[in-house]
């Protein structure tokens, strides 16, 4: 009863701060229009309700067991194995927890020292609690999660008093060696310690070694939860995201692509990926899409006489897949990391490559549909207007957000909020997919703790970014590669070898944000335009998802469809082969990106 | 504890201080100038004068561009318990962090003139080395960034011109932008990145923008903003601090050099800003810019209005006596110019 209680009122509170960084933009948008002015403090408010609503959500995945991990720990075997797995990696994960929390209290102190103000009425170091309030409600839960039994959480616990430790002592660390720490960090990833751990380790040893105290990856965090008003846009597009997963506007589209192109051979393959893209444009390429649309899009395809094998495959490979279309949050990250290049550029500079990407797609799902003669359905004009008519309001979304843009209502950041707001009052009274409050707050939780586990992932890799800035590792990649490295095409070359990698291991935010800046400078002596080079980042990227052994979508496709990874994989190679044709055409065929931009007079 | 435990717990602590007093110790100093910039070239010859003039015991590293994070994060960074950037180059915005007192700097039409700047800069100097200090900081010297003049998509001739335009204003300057309220402007809060995209659209969120001249040349502004006020809005002050702590560390010999070579580099962007300035509106004139000055007439009822407005900073954002001082000293060289 208690539990249920303080369950609820933390979902509560974390569900407030997504409505606040929701009703705060559109409350200054409203006011600009009506009284050509903004309202004072709300810009900083709602970005400190960011860290608030990242820190708490972060919390609510490790309380329900919802922190991304590495693939790697589903290998293990079941049993003792496993369990004590369990135990060793969730101490460690807790270990460099507590030393971040301690860095968050290290960071309040000194903000409260300072005197600093967040916006008047608001001191800096009470947003500031959010990171050791975050960082220690985590660790205590990883402590809590690591084993069923009293005795495993015991020796969990251990982790924490550990974290203590080092931290009081962590002079004894400075100028060691830091791989052996980088080797435990690294197990614990592999053993399954969330990917947040992982990274946030390997910042955080890497700084302790060279003596920077803990207080510096705080201050990152803050910062980049903070400041960046563009972060905002990632709760709120997977909130609308989330609720138009809610209820029946996924029918209504498959219907909808059906009804136009369910004609052609391997129609609804080709409707079932467009569908994917479509979907993927709000919730960011997290993964939802497979586990929210799964269960609708299989038995479709199966039913139409698809294979099994295939229609896994091109599930599992359709993901990503709008990860280069208009809206696409991690083009709008790459934007707001690289400074570089404008977003609207970057949504222009995608379009014809994920256009290609998607064409890919549906070849094979055209040769699929000559070879099994899944089943056609006839073009029908009036189901294809009727279907067209149902499916209006989720069609008019990305309009009205563009729209709102163009218009001069609201910046691209702004029109986050107003895609929340239009999905929300779609689903709640327009289609009441949404039948109550009650819904929207469930739909608010579980957005929330998804979004928390990614913010989280940002946070502690702006972290990572520091050091290696720091430490001025882009600028010597720079001097390396220029001595090694003579040829642009080589250059492309091991930039696709390296970015596949990256997204093998890394999510795609937590990758934008450590590995752009040091690819940025390399970008410029070998003279490639940003815009393109943020194509083919989250193109190699998108890959990534599906690269065995640790691509995400394979996991997430293996819990959906209840196969094993292995044969997820398998599934997936045909339309992994056919995208790195794909993602090879992007990168070496600048046109793809740069033709539309320079036809409309834009770009440099 | 054993004596010899003892001893060995108490060894770094007596000759880590004299090792790091002997050596100086490295510094680190970030700024939101861009790479390869007039500023960053000048910070890091300055970083080779500091080694040279100090045998290797004073030794920079700069962080550019914001590679450290915005100037608030820089700060946090420079205190004691972080320790992680012991010198900045900061604008007057970041400065103003710290001390209420540097936002005099960029205040609106207070200045005419490099010299204004200068003569008020120097009077100021004391006042603001003490409140630095306090805060645990050292000036080392001041930088300029040439001056901010108001990009346009319609030409702009009078106040009420500028007073009618969809102005921007940095997002998070709180204050700043209160101000430009209560003062009947209609500033819009966005951030710098959105200034560009902003400009293109039609309409746009906003459709000017006081920004330095060199930005909008690299931003390509001209393209859109086709009119610029030549009506010097505010210079771009710096200053280059570092932190008390490592000032200490460095020793008494070097201290002298240290702050010679930093007002070398004082000298050298106060002579380069301008020519930039100069040079960058001129590229712009030549691809399409139309700059449009002020007549006598326009310019003094300009500077009139003006005067008015920078009044109601006093007190709410510049501390009273810091502003007071500011004007006495400006007009007090105006009044010997005019003669």
């Amino acid at each position: 009863m208690l539990k249920a209680f303080a369950i609820q009122t933390e979902n509560r509170i974390a569900s407030l701060a997504l409505g606040g960084i929701m009703v705060l933009p559109l409350a200054e948008i409203a006011s600009r229009r009506l009284f050509g002015t903004a309202i004072t403090g709300s810009g900083p408010l709602a970005a400190n309700l960011t860290l608030w609503l990242g820190m708490l959500g972060a919390a609510i995945a490790a309380r329900d067991g919802k922190l991304l991990t590495l693939a790697t720990a589903e290998f293990l075997p079941k049993g003792p194995v496993s369990a004590v797995a369990h135990v060793v990696s969730g101490a460690i994960g807790a270990l460099i927890c507590t030393i971040l929390a301690l860095g968050g209290a290290a960071l309040v102190r000194s903000d409260r020292m300072a005197g600093d103000h967040v916006t008047a009425g608001l001191a800096t170091w009470v947003a500031d609690l959010a990171l050791p309030i975050g960082f220690g409600l985590i660790a205590l839960r990883l402590v809590w999660r690591a084993s069923p039994l009293w005795y495993g959480r015991a020796v969990a616990l251990v982790g924490i008093v550990a974290g203590v430790l080092l931290n009081q002592h962590r002079a004894i660390l400075e100028n060691q060696s830091v791989l052996p720490w980088f080797g435990m960090v690294i197990v614990a990833g592999v053993l399954g310690a969330p990917i947040f751990a992982l990274l946030g380790g390997i910042a955080l040893f890497a700084s302790l070694t060279q003596g920077s105290p803990p207080i510096v990856l705080a201050i990152m965090a803050y910062q980049e939860l903070t400041t960046s008003t563009g972060i905002a846009a990632i709760p709120l597009f997977t909130f609308a995201g989330f609720l138009m997963a809610e209820g029946q506007s996924s029918e209504r589209l498959l219907r909808l692509f059906r009804a136009w192109v369910g004609w052609a051979p391997g129609g609804t393959a080709i409707a079932a990926a467009t569908l994917c893209a479509f979907f993927t444009l709000f919730t960011g390429g997290s993964g939802v899409t497979i586990l929210v649309l799964g269960g609708l899009l299989l038995p479709a395809l199966m039913g139409d006489g698809y294979r099994e094998r295939f229609s896994i495959g091109l599930l599992t490979a359709s993901g990503s897949l709008g990860l280069l279309f208009p809206l696409s949050l991690p083009l709008m990250l790459y934007g707001i990391v690289s400074q570089k290049a404008s977003i609207e550029d970057l949504f222009i500079g995608g379009l014809l490559p994920g256009l290609l990407m998607l064409g890919l797609l549906a070849m094979l799902g055209v040769r699929e549909g000559l070879l099994t003669r899944a089943e056609r359905r006839p073009f029908r004009l009036s189901e294809a207007l009727w279907a067209l008519w149902e499916a209006k309001w989720e069609l008019f979304l990305p309009v009205f957000v563009l729209g709102a843009f163009l218009g001069g209502v609201a910046t691209l950041v702004e029109s986050a909020p107003l895609a929340a707001l239009y999905a929300l009052i779609m689903q709640r009274y327009i289609h009441r997919d949404l039948p109550a409050w009650k819904d929207v707050l469930r739909v608010a939780a579980d957005c929330v703790a998804l979004v928390g586990g990614v913010l989280l992932i940002l946070a502690v890799a702006a972290g990572l970014t520091d050091y290696l800035v720091y430490t001025e590792v882009p600028t010597r990649l720079v001097e390396w590669s220029q001595t090694h490295i003579h040829s642009r095409l080589v250059f492309l070359l091991a930039l696709n070898v390296f970015l596949l990698l990256v997204g093998t291991v890394m999510d795609i935010f937590s990758a934008i944000v450590v590995v752009v800046p040091l690819i940025l400078p390399l970008a410029e002596v070998y003279g490639i335009d940003y815009v393109h080079l943020g194509i083919i980042f989250v193109a190699n990227l998108e890959l990534g998802f599906l690269h065995p052994p640790l691509g995400l979508n394979l996991l997430l496709a293996s819990v959906r469809f209840k196969k094993p990874v292995l044969e997820v994989t398998w599934a997936t190679l045909p339309m992994l082969g056919i995208l790195a044709i794909g993602v090879l055409l992007i990168t070496y065929v600048p046109w793809l990106t740069l033709g539309l931009l320079h036809w409309l007079g834009r770009g440099q | 504890m054993s004596a010899l435990k003892r001893w060995l717990v108490a060894l770094p602590l007596v000759v880590a201080p004299a090792l790091l007093l002997a050596a100086g110790g490295p510094i680190k100093l970030a700024t939101l100038a861009p790479a390869g910039t007039t500023w960053h070239k000048a910070l890091l010859d300055m970083g080779n004068t500091w080694k040279n003039d100090t045998a290797g015991r004073v030794t920079l590293t700069v962080y550019a561009g914001g590679t450290q994070g915005d100037e608030s994060t820089i700060i946090k960074k420079m205190r004691p318990e972080t320790d992680q950037l012991q010198a900045s180059f900061l604008t007057a915005a970041g400065l103003a962090e710290l001390d209420e007192s540097f936002n005099i700097f960029a205040l609106p039409f207070f200045f005419e003139s490099d010299a204004e700047e200068m003569a008020v800069e120097k009077k100021l100097t004391p006042i603001l080395e003490q409140k630095l200090q306090a805060k645990g900081y050292h000036l080392l010297s001041w930088g300029t960034g040439g001056w901010v003049q108001v990009f346009s998509k319609k030409p702009l001739r009078t106040l009420a011109d500028v007073k009618k335009a969809k102005l921007f204003t940095s997002k998070g300057a709180e204050k700043w932008v209160d101000w430009y309220v209560k003062n009947g402007f209609q500033p819009v809060a966005l951030l710098p990145a959105d200034i560009p995209t902003q400009m293109k659209l039609n309409p746009g969120l906003m459709d000017t923008a006081p920004i330095p001249p060199y930005l909008a040349l690299s931003l390509q502004l001209y393209k859109d903003a086709k009119y610029m006020l030549d009506l010097h809005v505010a210079p771009l002050t710096g200053a280059l601090i570092i932190s008390t702590a490592a000032w200490n560390r460095i020793g008494a010999e070097d201290r002298p050099k240290v702050t010679a070579a930093a007002q070398a580099l004082e000298k050298r962007v106060r002579a380069e800003a301008p020519a930039l300035d100069a040079t960058s509106v001129k590229s712009m004139t030549e691809r399409g810019l139309q700059v449009i000055t002020l007549d006598a007439k326009a310019a003094a009822e300009f500077r009139a209005a003006a005067n008015q407005l920078t009044s109601t900073m006093r007190g709410s954002m510049v501390p009273a006596e810091v502003f007071d001082m500011a004007v006495q000293e400006r007009d007090a060289l105006r009044k010997s110019k005019s003669k």
